[in-house]
């Protein structure tokens, strides 16, 4: 008799019993976002709203996790390359950048100075590309229809530069310790500079349509505010530290390769907003054309790309930690090595990561329809968080 | 993968279809025709033009095809043929199809995109008849424990509603399917009953995204139901009838959007909240709450809200036009009469001999022109908008919109006071 | 709105580095020139060591713009405490650990950084503790170092170190229902290598 009330109460809360009960008891209904939902990504946070407020939220990533610190403990040093540039295919230069600084450092590598150049013209054009996708996905998320389009279409200047370079559109496993793989083909500096100089037309035209659009700045101003402290207490990094009035940059902090020798700003703002979180990225990709014009005028016309390495490149006993400023910020490599070819650990310490601490913080005491804007103004890519 | 098949050729297929037509030809001779002429005698046929029509007549038009003009006259004013065809739902299903393909295009070119482009060679002309297909070729998953019966009542109630508001709207002077006294009424009586669908769907389908959706679309629409009242209210003022045609007739020589600007801006916002169209798609953010109202609807489920919100931007595009921009009023381009005296045969036949009458056409051809344009203009934000905040709509809604109208509701009474519009007014026409 | 928004953004830093630390020019490896410690690093080593004590801060090494410095689980929040509040390093870059099967230890990592301090901005403190790998606990430094919550949450289910103090010791990245060995761990082994 009580197995059949026990069937009887099943039934009914699979009847939509449910809602009824958790609005009714504790005002509170709990949604559950993604990883099925447009507007999450491979990723999964539960929220708990109390009418259209956000009262709690836990952050619930992993569902891409691959293991990649794990796969580099069973590959030598240059066989981990193709791997580890998985987790962020659209920045996938500025993921293997800083792996190869830790490499270099460890096994003792001089990059020739053309190499350099090319590295860093390779890890900006990336940066260009990641963050013309966050901007297209930010776009749909706010339901700007047309934002989503015409970033996603002038991904492709870059995206034709880096197949020009590397030879792949995405996932180029173009910087590698000890230089970049191959040399530029020629004519790729006057392709460049043409496609940036219509890229920066382009990105006044976004200006126009997206950034001073009313309602864009009504449903981002003022939204999911991370104050300064805030923003250094919980170690947030990339544009959401920028945007929080923090100007701090891996390529002004810590030069790596030629970025000592390039003349640039560190774009910021103050107010700690969505919208200084949506602006930013895009003061950044102003700045990174400037970078580039800069980067492929001091080049040197000819000389190695590439350090001769060993077939099978190995580092003393010691460790190294590199980072590099990628798309969503301080991209960290820790590499232990026993001696062997194979990395003994590889931690990768990715921006993502260390900006989903934010998330609970600016999205508790919100309202559920600001949770795109603050979501994805983190510059939060699941998949390279889980690594 | 489809593959063709090794011997395929085109002389085969080509063959294939003429062996079809011979069939169809030879079954319709010899068992069709049989039928028909059975039928025919057995059937009572209608009077047209005073004259019983006899199986004899009906039969004769083959000899003489204007004979099926009157016939033709005789069922374009029925009230079944309004209903189901012109004014009504068929004609607005047309509008929504045309609809649907141009905002694909019309957004595809201002995203610097293409659109559909290969269903049917000419640009992608094919494409919602394929999208349509596909739908009605899927399988329409129902939740488990949603409420069946409401589940598969409310698709089918929406586009039903859709309908019955398009049923109210007059294309042309005595082209309405339901002239009522209480037009505009009428269609703001059925407007209302759309929230109530959205939640009772979203209630249904025992799940939390939807039920949020609903709910939203439940605050939206109330909120705009007011101003957008309000808003039509003004055009009744300085009409003086409720009757939607003579509303229209009503704007002879002078539109009501040159007196009503604000109450024609009003109307278009709170138009597009009720139609749930990007800024006021609300219900339907995807990135917050997947689809809203509509996430566990599928194949066909979806097929006919989606029909049924598109026959309604048709409708409420309708209703602006006969509001405020004098429905069908426009320059005669047409011929009053595609010949001079009657012909017969052939000729006649071309001619529309007795169903043609040129100021209908020219009527719908105005109201069709412009209500297109109030489409685009209403396709128009998708492009260039993002989602408005649900907090900032229902503000926009409650405050800021209700004044503008009650704004322009005292010009129209001042209008009609001060003895400029209204009967017997300065600029009213005769 | 969008000359306002230029102009807040129109300031850059220039970190104010010692000559010692500017960068190797070219990305020379740091690990070639271990033979003399520059001499900004070495004095914010010896600000920690004066403050603790030889015998509790066992520094591992310094180079240019990284130190590396052991102590033991029972001094570890102290140091990170002063660390913060005295030297500026007010944020942690990772959270990490090392198995080491062989002595029978695993050894977890912070890597603190600073955003405030423009003279330490290029600096990596990485403070190491090591504790015993059959029962692996460390005090959590979520008090100290908010920005590491996520990072020990990782590092207890990777590695299995349990961090006392920490709200969630909980699964984060892996499936719901890991039934296993923590995988960071040197016998966990990846099946088929």
């Amino acid at each position: 008799m009580a197995k059949n009330l026990e069937h009887q109460i099943d039934e009914s809360e699979k009847l939509g019993m449910q809602i009824v009960k958790e609005s009714e008891d504790d005002r509170l209904m709990t949604l559950s976002v993604g990883p099925q939902h447009p507007g999450s990504g491979h990723f999964r946070f539960t929220v708990k709203v109390d009418g259209d407020y956000v009262v709690y939220c836990d952050p619930d990533p992993g569902y891409v996790h691959r293991g990649e610190e794990k796969m580099c403990e069973y590959r030598n040093f240059i066989q981990n390359i193709p791997h580890l540039e998985r987790p962020v295919i659209h920045d996938s230069a500025n993921i293997t950048y800083s792996y190869s600084l830790a490499v270099e450092e460890l096994v003792g590598i001089q990059v020739p100075r053309r190499g350099q150049f090319i590295r860093a013209i390779a890890s900006e054009l990336d940066r260009q590309i990641y963050t013309l996708y966050w901007l297209a996905i930010y776009g749909i998320f706010l339901g700007h229809s047309t934002m989503f389009m015409w970033p996603t279409g002038d991904r492709e200047l870059f995206i034709d530069l880096m197949d020009a370079l590397s030879g792949a559109r995405v996932t180029h496993a173009f910087n590698i310790p000890g230089g970049v793989r191959n040399d530029m083909p020629s004519g790729f500096k006057d392709k460049c500079l043409r496609n940036i100089s219509y890229f920066e037309k382009r990105l006044r035209e976004y200006e126009d349509i997206f950034y001073t659009n009313p309602l864009f700045i009504q449903r981002t101003e003022g939204v999911g505010i991370l104050t300064k402290e805030d923003a250094i207490r919980l170690g947030v990094t990339g544009s959401v530290l920028r945007a929080s009035g923090v100007p701090y940059d891996i390529r002004k902090a810590e030069p790596y390769d030629v970025y000592n020798e390039i003349d640039f700003k560190v774009q910021y703002m103050k107010s700690g907003d969505s919208l200084a979180r949506a602006y930013v990225p895009l003061l950044d990709m102003k700045e990174s054309c400037h970078i580039m014009r800069q980067l492929l005028d001091k080049m040197p016309e000819s000389g190695e790309v590439r350090a001769k390495l060993q077939p099978n490149p190995k580092g003393p006993l010691g460790e190294a930690y590199r980072r590099v400023e990628s798309g969503r910020g301080a991209l960290g490599y820790y590499i232990v090595s026993d001696g062997s070819p194979k990395p003994y650990r590889v931690k990768i310490s990715v921006g993502s990561f260390r900006n989903m601490i934010a998330l609970p913080h600016l999205l508790v005491g919100s309202k559920l329809a600001d949770m795109p804007s603050v979501y994805w103004s983190l510059n939060y890519w699941p998949v390279e968080a889980d690594r | 993968m489809a593959t063709y098949p090794q011997e395929y050729r085109f002389g085969k297929f080509i063959a294939s279809i003429v062996w079809v037509v011979l069939w169809i030809v030879i079954i319709i001779s010899l068992i069709g025709l049989p039928i028909i002429f059975v039928i025919l005698f057995y059937v009572p046929l209608p009077p047209v033009n005073g004259e019983v029509l006899t199986p004899y007549l009906f039969l004769s038009m083959m000899v003489d095809p204007t004979r099926t003009l009157p016939i033709v006259h005789f069922i374009i004013h029925t009230d079944i043929f309004k209903v189901a065809v012109f004014p009504g739902f068929s004609f607005a299903a047309l509008f929504a199809a045309v609809t649907i393909f141009v905002e694909r295009k019309f957004l595809a070119k201002m995203q610097l995109r293409i659109g559909p482009l290969y269903c049917g060679k000419i640009e992608g002309i094919l494409q919602l008849l394929a999208d349509g297909l596909k739908l009605i070729a899927k399988e329409i998953i129902i939740p488990s424990g949603a409420d069946k019966p409401i589940f598969w009542a409310a698709p089918i109630a929406f586009v039903a509603t859709s309908a019955a508001v398009v049923a109210l709207i007059p294309v042309a002077p005595g082209w309405v399917a339901a002239n009522v006294n209480v037009g505009i009424i009428a269609v703001f009586a059925i407007l209302g009953f759309f929230p109530l669908i959205a939640l009772l769907f979203s209630w249904a389908s025992n799940s939390k995204y939807p039920f949020i959706g609903g709910l939203r679309a439940l605050h939206q629409m109330i909120a705009f139901e007011i101003p957008f009242f309000l808003s039509a209210l003004s055009a009744v003022i300085l009409s003086g009838s409720l009757n939607l045609t003579d509303i229209a007739k009503a704007q002879h020589p002078y539109w009501y959007i040159f007196f009503l600007p604000i109450s024609a801006f009003v109307f278009f916002i709170s138009s597009l909240a009720e139609l749930e169209r990007i800024p006021f798609d609300l219900p339907e953010a995807e990135s917050e709450i997947v689809a809203g109202w509509l996430t566990e609807t599928s194949g066909m489920i979806f097929g006919l809200i989606q029909l049924g919100s598109y026959v309604k931007v048709y409708a409420l595009s309708a209703l602006f036009v006969i509001l405020f921009l004098g429905g069908w009023a426009g320059p005669q381009i047409f011929p009053k009469e595609l010949s001079h005296g009657p012909t017969a045969g052939l000729m006649g036949l071309l001619t529309l001999q007795g169903v043609y009458n040129g100021v209908t056409v020219n009527a719908i051809f105005w109201f069709v022109v412009k209500t297109f344009g109030i489409i685009m203009l209403m396709l128009l934000p998708r492009g260039i908008s993002p989602r408005i905040r649900i907090d900032i709509l229902l503000h926009t809604g409650w405050y800021k919109l209700i004044v503008l109208t009650f704004i322009n509701m005292f010009i129209a009474l001042a209008l009609i006071y001060g003895g400029i519009l209204g009967p017997g007014g300065l600029l009213t026409g005769h | 709105m969008s000359q306002d928004q230029n102009n807040k953004s129109g300031s850059s830093i220039t970190p104010s580095q010692p000559p010692s630390s500017t960068p190797a020019k070219a990305a020379a490896p740091p690990t070639k020139e271990r033979t003399e410690a520059p001499a900004f690093e070495n004095s914010l080593v010896s600000q920690i060591v004066s403050r603790f004590g030889d015998y509790k801060i066992k520094v591992a090494y310094i180079r240019p713009l990284r130190i590396k410095v052991n102590v033991d689980p029972t001094d570890i929040i102290e140091v990170a405490t002063f660390i913060r509040d005295n030297l500026g390093f007010d944020h942690a870059e990772s959270v990490t650990g090392t198995d080491y099967p062989k002595d029978n230890q695993i050894e977890v990592i912070y890597q603190l950084g600073s955003y405030s301090k423009d003279d330490i901005a290029a600096h990596i403190l990485s403070l190491a503790t090591r504790t015993n790998r059959d029962d692996a606990r460390l005090p959590s430094l979520t008090n100290v170092y908010k920005s590491g919550e996520y990072h020990e949450r990782e590092t207890f289910e990777m590695l299995g170190v349990y961090f006392e103090g920490h709200p969630r010791n909980e699964r984060f990245l892996l499936p719901e229902d890991w039934a296993d060995l923590p995988p960071l761990r040197k016998e966990f082994r990846i099946r088929g290598r």
